[in-house]
């Protein structure tokens, strides 16, 4: 087998070692850098489709995703003098609503989006809406996700939209929302730019919504 | 007269709608600048000749100040960075509203907790609490001494720090275990020294609201013919947790005070503009906190006291100021500089019980020892402050003639504030056991007591 | 205008708590051309240690203090690009992390303590109210300060400023960093009991106790 294709497979696998291992053979290879990673990529989004149709579970995911993260720095030092030519997705400020400390869906949401080329801040569980706007703001993020596992503590995804408003900020941020309660509906009466079902889809929703937002700076410039 | 709630939920939900603020902006742009404005636009002043006015026109000013500043400011909710505002007419329907009047404690052992006027000849409402913590083996005996005070109207239980040789700690199942052993022992000491229906109040060992939420208990914790406390924030600021105090107490159905201690050489700045706030704080106390009664202690952000000429000034302007313009029930919390067994903490009683009654307030004795130090507070202190607030009364005693008594007091204590004696532990004051004082400080008592006489202080008995 | 004249004004300025008048006199002495290190140690540092003299001999209070405080910084936000230009860098005691630990609200005591110390020549990142361990040890790490100052008003909460001792040492950092407790609960034994390095009863003395650590340092 290819070395790629082993590499791609370790990483699925969740074999982390061993994917690190074949990153190095394929670096001594002279392999193209930005070739490996979009084969990652790739790979990766596969395992999350596996993880959507209740193939593969969140351990299996995890370790995945795990091993990506360890091939990715592995190969960061060979991607530095090509930074421009890999695309920069975004940067997104992701976290659980206030008063709400569930973790897991958050965290694979921004699992999937760092390794699909996103910048992550991932602020943890029970975050303030204003620490939401505070950190974005510092980080210049361009997305806002807020998690919310329970009806109780949906509301909180509203208020950072209500902040963002009186703030004047409210143009500033893709505001992108998720969590087992919550509906497109929800989405749309609290004003939400995007809802996501789930993590996969998650990703192809910010893609989409990234693309739109370049384009929109691109037409007022 | 219907009592609080007065549109409690509609009010919750403005810490939701109201407008942003932040807690910076709030303090630095809000608080402050409008506070300066109001001082100068009623031209309030402090007088260090007079720690007890009698000029109707400054009490009136105060509240009128502390009125606009209140509805110019508002209350921070510093968990949503919303303001609660509030309009003038709905303050001025609450104020309305507030019965002036309570019965409060059960059976035998009930009283009426009242709204006093200024210079009333009614003698005030009397709560006996040494507002420190103690060791665990301590907190039944003390509790039985301060139950055991004859002119105690209600008891406030000193503090936990542990609970089952555990360290307490906030939020978690210490505090709950803790507050549970508070409540109990309590409601148990009152019954064993023949007050079973008692006034309790507070429960300080259930700092957070879930703590307070599960000593809820008609039988063996607090009922609803005793009460708790919800505070604020330092300063008009309050969070999601206190609401859930105002709440809680509410629909449990048990008294819900205000307790506000506005900081002297804070964001208040000096004496006029603590008097001010303290006013304001009545009116939070009202309306965020839906409180039945409230307690203050404005106190000096060096020494953690209120017992100085500048603190009297302002605990007795302010409280003239809502005696003459509402009905609400106020509590004047004592908090002295010197600790138990000295000359100098039976003096500060004397002068703030003086300072707080013929003002119109209730009187809630007494922190000690600058309010820092495990088992240093007896009842003998709060005894002081209860006589004189009494005598007080029985005398008919006017703002001038309490002046001049307070400026006698203060001159024996006022240098020594810095540095004042702390003086000894509760075990050391008392017999543990038998929960009564010893003879030394009882003699002691006895020659302060004298001197009060000599100065003219007419005592019942 | 004389130089001297320029210097006493700035001083004037932060004493009155006047923020317009400070950055607006920064302003006047990069027209002048006056080094921007002399305008802040002739100038606003003299102004803000008066500050911290009034405060101590209690005719100042916490407004004074914090408009006081606030004044200086607008005006050193105006030199701090000239002060880079010329890669100059103003001296400084120490730098501190401070903060109220989690589960207390309170804040003014932790508040008036930061501002002592900004005048005295500290540079202090205040966390605010209610700071989780994590966060202090994530501060820390990344800021290398000097101090960590753990306040706590309750007794309840005072259980927090051992833990955050406790995970410092967890983390490897309990040497870099001296670590300075207090509240209205916290006395010099408890200090002691948790091992802490320093221990204040006040802002005032927190100044002096800062000073003496980051000398022992």
């Amino acid at each position: 087998m290819e070395i790629l294709e082993r590499l791609v497979q370790a990483v699925q696998d969740g074999e982390a070692e061993e994917a690190v291992a074949l990153a190095q053979e394929a670096m001594a290879a002279k392999m193209e850098p930005l070739a490996v990673v979009d084969a990652l990529t790739e790979g990766i989004r596969e395992v999350g489709d596996r993880f959507e149709r209740m193939e593969i579970f969140l351990p299996e995911m995890m370790l995945a995703a795990q091993a990506m993260q360890k091939t990715l720095e592995l190969l960061s030092p060979y991607l530095e003098g090509q930074k421009e030519r890999r695309e920069e997705k975004g940067t997104v400020v992701i976290g659980t609503v206030e008063g709400d400390i569930h973790e897991i869906g958050k965290n694979i949401v921004a699992l999937l989006l760092e390794v699909n080329g996103f910048t992550v801040y991932d602020l943890g569980p029970d975050v303030n809406a204003l620490d939401f706007i505070k950190r974005a703001q510092e980080v210049k993020a361009d997305i806002i996700g807020a998690s919310a596992l329970m009806t109780t503590t949906m509301p909180g995804q509203g208020e950072i939209i209500e902040l963002l408003r009186d703030m004047g900020l409210r143009d500033h941020f893709h505001v992108t929302v998720g969590g087992t309660p919550v509906t497109q509906e929800w989405a749309e009466e609290i004003g939400a730019d995007s809802w996501a079902e789930n993590a996969t889809k998650a990703v192809a929703i910010l893609e989409r919504a990234m693309k739109e937002r370049r384009g929109h700076a691109r037409a007022t410039l | 007269m219907p009592a609080p709630p007065y549109k409690m939920w509609e009010i919750l939900e403005r810490a939701r709608t109201g407008p942003f603020c932040e807690d910076e902006p709030f303090i630095m742009e809000r608080f402050m600048p409008q506070l300066k404005a109001v001082i100068r636009k009623y031209g309030i002043e402090y007088d260090p000749a007079t720690p007890v006015p009698s000029d109707d026109h400054l009490a009136d000013a105060l509240w009128r100040a502390g009125l606009e500043f209140f509805l110019e400011v508002g209350v921070l909710c510093v968990d949503t960075h919303r303001i609660i505002t509030f309009e003038e007419g709905e303050v001025k329907e609450a104020l309305y509203l507030v019965p002036g009047e309570y019965l409060v404690g059960s059976g035998k052992d009930a009283r009426l907790l009242k709204h006093r006027p200024v210079e009333d000849t009614n003698p005030p409402f009397v709560i006996f609490s040494p507002d420190i913590t103690c060791d665990e083996e301590l907190f039944s005996p003390l509790s039985i001494a301060y139950l055991k005070e004859p002119l105690a109207d209600g008891v406030c239980a000193p503090i936990l720090e542990e609970s089952m040789g555990l360290k307490i700690k906030a939020q978690t199942p210490t505090e709950l275990a803790g507050s549970i052993e508070h409540a109990m022992s309590l409601r148990q000491a009152a019954k064993l020294v023949g007050r079973p229906g008692i006034f309790l109040v507070a429960a300080g060992t259930a700092e957070s609201d879930i703590a307070q939420i599960s000593i809820s208990h008609s039988d063996w914790g607090v009922r609803t013919s005793d009460s708790r406390l919800v505070g604020a924030l330092t300063e008009l600021k309050i969070d999601n947790a206190l609401l859930n105090k105002v709440a809680h107490y509410q629909q449990f159905g048990c008294f819900a005070g205000s307790l506000t201690g506005p900081i002297y050489g804070g964001y208040a700045g000096r004496a006029e503009g603590t008097a001010i706030l303290q006013v304001a704080y009545h009116l939070m106390g009202l309306l965020v906190h839906q409180a039945h009664y409230q307690m203050n202690f404005p106190f000096h952000i060096h020494y953690t006291s209120n017992s100085s000429r500048e603190l009297l000034w302002v605990i007795s302007a302010s409280h003239q100021a809502i005696a003459r313009n509402s009905k609400l029930i106020s509590f004047s919390n004592g908090f002295l500089n010197a600790g138990p067994a000295t000359e100098m903490v039976l003096y500060e009683a004397a002068a703030h019980a003086l300072a707080s009654t013929v003002s119109g307030a209730n009187l809630w004795e007494a922190a000690v020892a600058h309010n820092k130090y495990k088992n240093r507070a007896t009842p003998l202190e709060a005894r002081m402050a209860a006589e004189v607030g009494h005598a007080c009364a029985h005398m008919n005693l006017t703002r001038e003639g309490a002046n001049e008594l307070v400026q006698k007091i203060v001159a024996k204590y006022e240098e020594r504030v810095a540095d004042a004696p702390l003086g000894s532990l509760f075990s050391e004051c008392y017999d543990v056991a038998k929960a009564v004082p010893r003879k030394e400080y009882l003699d002691l008592y006895a020659r302060v007591k004298d001197d009060l006489i000599e100065m003219g202080l007419e005592f019942p008995y | 205008m004389a130089h001297d004249e320029l210097f006493s004004r700035m001083a004037q300025a932060v004493i009155d708590g006047e923020k317009e008048r400070a950055v607006e006199l920064a302003q006047e002495a990069l027209r002048l051309e006056i080094p921007p290190l002399e305008a802040i140690n002739k100038g606003y540092i003299v102004g803000i240690q008066k500050v911290g003299e009034l405060f101590e001999k209690g005719d100042f209070f916490l407004p004074e203090l914090v408009m006081g405080a606030e004044a200086m910084q607008a005006a050193l936000a105006v030199l701090e690009p000239e002060l880079q230009k010329r890669q100059e860098v103003r001296e400084r005691l120490g730098t501190a992390v401070a903060g109220t630990v989690e589960g207390d609200i309170h804040e003014i005591g932790k508040r008036l303590v930061c501002t002592m110390l900004v005048a005295n020549g500290f540079d202090v990142l205040d966390l605010g109210p209610d700071v989780a361990a994590e966060t202090f040890i994530e501060k820390v790490r990344e800021l290398k300060p000097d101090l960590l100052l753990l306040s706590a008003l309750m007794t309840t909460t005072m259980p927090e400023q051992k833990e955050v001792i406790e995970a410092l040492k967890e983390a490897g950092l309990r040497r870099k960093v001296k670590v300075m407790v207090g509240g209205a609960a916290v006395t010099p034994s408890w200090a002691q009991e948790i091992g802490a390095d320093g221990y204040a009863e006040n802002a005032i003395g927190a100044v002096e106790v800062a000073k003496g650590l980051v000398e022992a340092f």
